[in-house]
């Protein structure tokens, strides 16, 4: 292979097209990757971004098209041929095994292995990376000790180290803590340096792809709508190419009378699954109208906390009380009888069920409700009805409500399971990453919908890790840090950089600042 | 006492060799439950073919061909069509416990050739059970097919992305798998105990799939469930010589099956999940649907 230089075009696609059934995830798509360039990909939820990436990869096979890298036609059978041109790939959900170290982790696959595993000489191999890119991680940690920005870290330098040329990386940012970002940009920057080309594809976070990119290429229902320099760009034409209208950043929180307290938590602690402390001596309430919300990264508690109130988890210690009455010992189906609706983080595990119809999953929220079941026989003519409707209200974009909850993209998804908790009128909501791999479009649907419960005076406990998202909503905000509230702080006069650092387990900066 | 220690060692030979060929298969992610089914296809294959054609040799290849080949019949039924892999793991100790006493039946008797040479009383397999262990512990833990093995049994989803071959790679695991349990039923009838009678197993493959659970999927640990399993079933067999006259022999026949369900029963509390789990293959019997 010829030595790469910086501008060549290292990866081509022309006309790529994948039908399913009832739609094109994308049609003719032609585009183009050069060394040393950030190419960021955008597209709205839906927009056939994933399947673009699968098809990069050798995960899925398109029924169109051809692929040159290196300018050489390849014809992928399975991602193990993408790997040995030189492609990477960081997923949005971690593709690591937990139980593993993470030099097993690196080690998976690599086509140079031994037959017999020679720790010694990777690990040495792996820390000069380490040291290119300014990373500390331990070698030999299992994967599940690792933070979120340090298990994207091991699959960064998975790719590198089976000598990646080209990476391509789904979300990238979506699950890091602010200073995890500006580390992963800086690397990213560093990386173009040796001549890799980056493709990151982005759903939100538009800010991130004006900084760092070179160029964008913005996808819409499978087809290519615009490609652009970003020198040319701005965050609004962007979210107009994308969406094909425009997005307000500024989100106007309405003037709602804050209420009687509707959940009350008093010094409630979780055992997580290993019998360690997810959460401890945690104490706040939620009042008619406000939304509390409580920031953090990804694995500070947060989630036990949510599971515990809606009841799919035992606190160990303290006492819950929803409208004055103590629902500590309640089932979650007596909890969503009383108003409490929740809408899980894990959308494909918890949220919904895959091999189900979207008909079928929206019934999982009115199977209990009289009028929809009568003598124990479904109505399945006002669910189907319920469902369309729906689908209209919160725009999914499906061929229709039969289709398999599984089939659906991420952010369709989402919206269809927020349609299924909103509609039943909750007076509390305990929503956990509710904006999570939404686009800019959908996300300023999802908080607008947020805050239209919040007027009609339901009280919401938001769990986000999106600090702005955080600002821009919450009445009264509490950073969350290893299973405890740092403070709580309230919503209109909180520092931005204050929140951040108490989120990151910084106590004193916040007094400093 | 010594006597007692020999007879125990050989016993748990055999418990081990079907126990870490279990352990091979449910690191990467498959359960066979049909353990003793496939350990009955290889001791009355393993018998019939070394009676007729009087070679020890060839008996143990039957036994481990026709294990293998009952490992390829469950990996194309779990793998290939996403069966459950615990009805299908019944459905091969039912046809083998019938299939078995239907071929076998004619032969039933001793074997009649000459003992296969021990050295004091215990048997040359013993020693191949503890260089097995050995082999498999290293293959697992330092070695790259071992590292493809564990990372098909903990995420499938992974090692796809990675590059593996995940069918092929369980495939290969489960094949192997069953090998070992045919071999350890040629054992059996071969050398153990060399006469072919009626469910001459009498649950033994029960007991090496309890065994594997026991041992947290380590070779290690399994050899030494094998030889204590090996040892209660000779106290069993003969308690009057431990404590005589306490319950019926029939009461003691019973303990090592007991002391698995025991095992079983702790081991799946969440007090143990909670502390040991980590250790269970995470995608153990979950069918892999590449999408
Ligand atoms: N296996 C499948 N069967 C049927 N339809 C599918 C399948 N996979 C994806 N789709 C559909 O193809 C379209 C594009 O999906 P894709 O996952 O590529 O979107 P995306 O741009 O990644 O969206 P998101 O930002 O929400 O993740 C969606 O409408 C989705 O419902
Ligand atoms: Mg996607």
């Amino acid at each position: 292979m010829t030595e790469i230089k910086q501008g060549d075009i290292v990866l081509q696609a022309r006309g790529i097209t994948k039908r399913y059934p009832g739609l094109v995830a994308n049609d003719h798509i032609d585009f183009e990757i050069r060394a040393g360039e950030i190419h960021a990909i955008l597209g709205e939820n839906g927009a056939g971004k994933t399947t673009l990436m699968s098809i990069l990869f050798g995960l899925t096979h398109p029924d169109e098209g051809e692929i040159y890298v290196f300018g050489k036609k390849v014809n992928f059978r399975s991602p193990l041929d993408a790997i040995d041109l030189g492609i990477g790939m960081v997923h949005q959900a971690r593709k690591l095994i937990s139980a593993h170290t993470v030099l097993e982790n690196i080690l998976l696959g690599h086509p140079h292995a031994g037959a017999i595993l020679d720790m010694k000489k990777t690990a040495e191999e792996v820390k000069q990376l380490c040291d290119a890119y300014g990373y500390k991680i331990d070698l030999n940690a299992k994967v599940w000790h690792l933070s979120e920005g340090e298990k994207q870290m091991v699959e960064i330098l998975k790719a590198l180290y089976r000598g990646a040329k080209i990476l391509i990386m789904d979300e990238p940012t979506s699950a890091l803590a602010p200073p995890e970002t500006e580390k992963l940009l800086e690397t990213i920057q560093l990386m173009t340096k040796n001549e890799l080309a980056i493709v990151p594809f982005i759903t939100h976070k538009l800010p991130i792809v004006l900084s760092v990119s070179q160029r964008v290429t913005v996808l819409r229902r499978g087809k290519i709508v615009a490609r652009l320099n970003t020198a040319e760009a701005t965050e609004q034409s962007l979210a107009m190419e994308m969406i094909g209208r425009e997005v307000l950043f500024n989100l106007k929180r309405p003037d709602v009378k804050i209420g009687k307290p509707i959940l009350q938590v008093e010094n409630v602690s979780i055992y997580d699954d290993k019998d360690y402390w997810a959460a401890r001596n945690i104490s706040f309430e939620v009042r008619e109208g406000e939304i509390f919300g409580i920031a953090g990264v990804s694995g500070n508690g947060q989630q036990p906390l949510a599971e515990a109130l809606a009841g799919l988890r035992k606190a160990s210690a303290g006492r819950v009380l929803f409208q004055n009455e103590d629902i500590t010992r309640l089932s979650s189906l007596k909890r969503w009888k009383k108003g409490i609706g929740y809408i899980p983080s894990e959308q494909r595990a918890v949220g919904s069920i895959g091999d189900f119809s979207l008909v079928e999953n929206l019934l999982m929220s009115y199977y209990y409700d009289d009028l929809f079941v009568k003598w124990g026989l479904i109505d399945t003519k006002k669910i189907r009805q319920l469902a369309q409707e729906l689908i209209k209200e919160y725009n999914v974009a499906t061929p229709n409500p039969d289709v398999r909850a599984r089939n659906l993209s991420g952010g369709n998804l989402q919206k269809m399971i927020l349609a299924r908790v909103f509609s039943r009128k909750p007076r509390l909501i305990i929503a956990n990453l509710p904006t999570q791999g939404l686009d800019v479009g959908a996300m300023e649907f999802v908080q607008n919908k947020l805050l239209e419960e919040k007027k009609a005076g339901a009280g919401i406990l938001l769990i986000s890790e999106d600090l702005d998202e955080i600002m821009a909503l919450s009445d009264r905000i509490a950073p969350m840090y290893e299973g405890e509230f740092m403070d709580i702080l309230p919503g209109g006069s909180a520092q931005r950089e204050t929140v951040g650092a108490l989120m990151a387990g910084h106590k004193q900066k916040a007094v400093e600042v | 006492m010594w006597e007692f220690w020999i007879r125990s060692l050989n016993a748990s030979t055999i418990f081990a060799i079907a126990g870490l060929g279990e352990v091979v298969g449910q690191r990467a992610g498959v359960m066979n439950v049909g353990v003793e089914g496939a350990m009955l296809f290889g001791a009355t294959i393993g018998f019939i073919v070394a009676k007729t054609t009087g070679s020890y040799l060839l008996g143990f290849l039957a036994g481990i061909a026709i294990g293998a080949l009952i490992g390829l019949l469950h990996a194309f039924f779990t793998i290939t069509l996403h069966g459950d892999q615990v009805v299908n793991g019944m459905g091969i100790w039912i046809l083998g416990f019938g299939l078995t006493t239907y071929i076998g039946s004619p032969y039933a008797g001793p074997l009649g050739m000459g003992r296969i040479p021990t050295i004091g009383g215990l048997s040359p397999f013993f020693f191949v059970a503890l260089v097995l262990t050995f082999v498999i512990w290293f293959v697992l833990f330092k070695t790259h097919w071992g590292l493809k093995i564990r990372s098909v049994g903990e995420n499938p989803t992974v090692a796809e992305v990675s590059g593996i071959n995940v069918v092929r790679t369980r495939y290969w695991s489960v094949i192997f798998s069953g090998a070992m349990m045919g071999l350890a039923g040629a054992v059996y009838a071969l050398d153990y105990n060399p006469v072919w009678s009626y469910n001459l197993l009498m649950g033994w493959g029960f007991i090496a799939l309890a065994l594997v659970f026991f041992s947290m999927w380590n070779p290690y640990i399994l050899l030494s469930g094998a030889v204590l399993f090996g040892a209660l079933w000779q106290v069993s067999l003969n308690p009057e010589s431990f404590l005589p006259n306490i319950f019926s022999r029939y009461i003691w026949r019973t303990f090592p099956f007991v002391i698995t369900i025991i095992i079983l029963v702790i081991m799946s509390t969440h007090w143990f999940s909670s502390r040991w789990g980590a250790a269970k293959p995470e995608a153990l019997g979950l069918p892999y649907e590449k999408d």
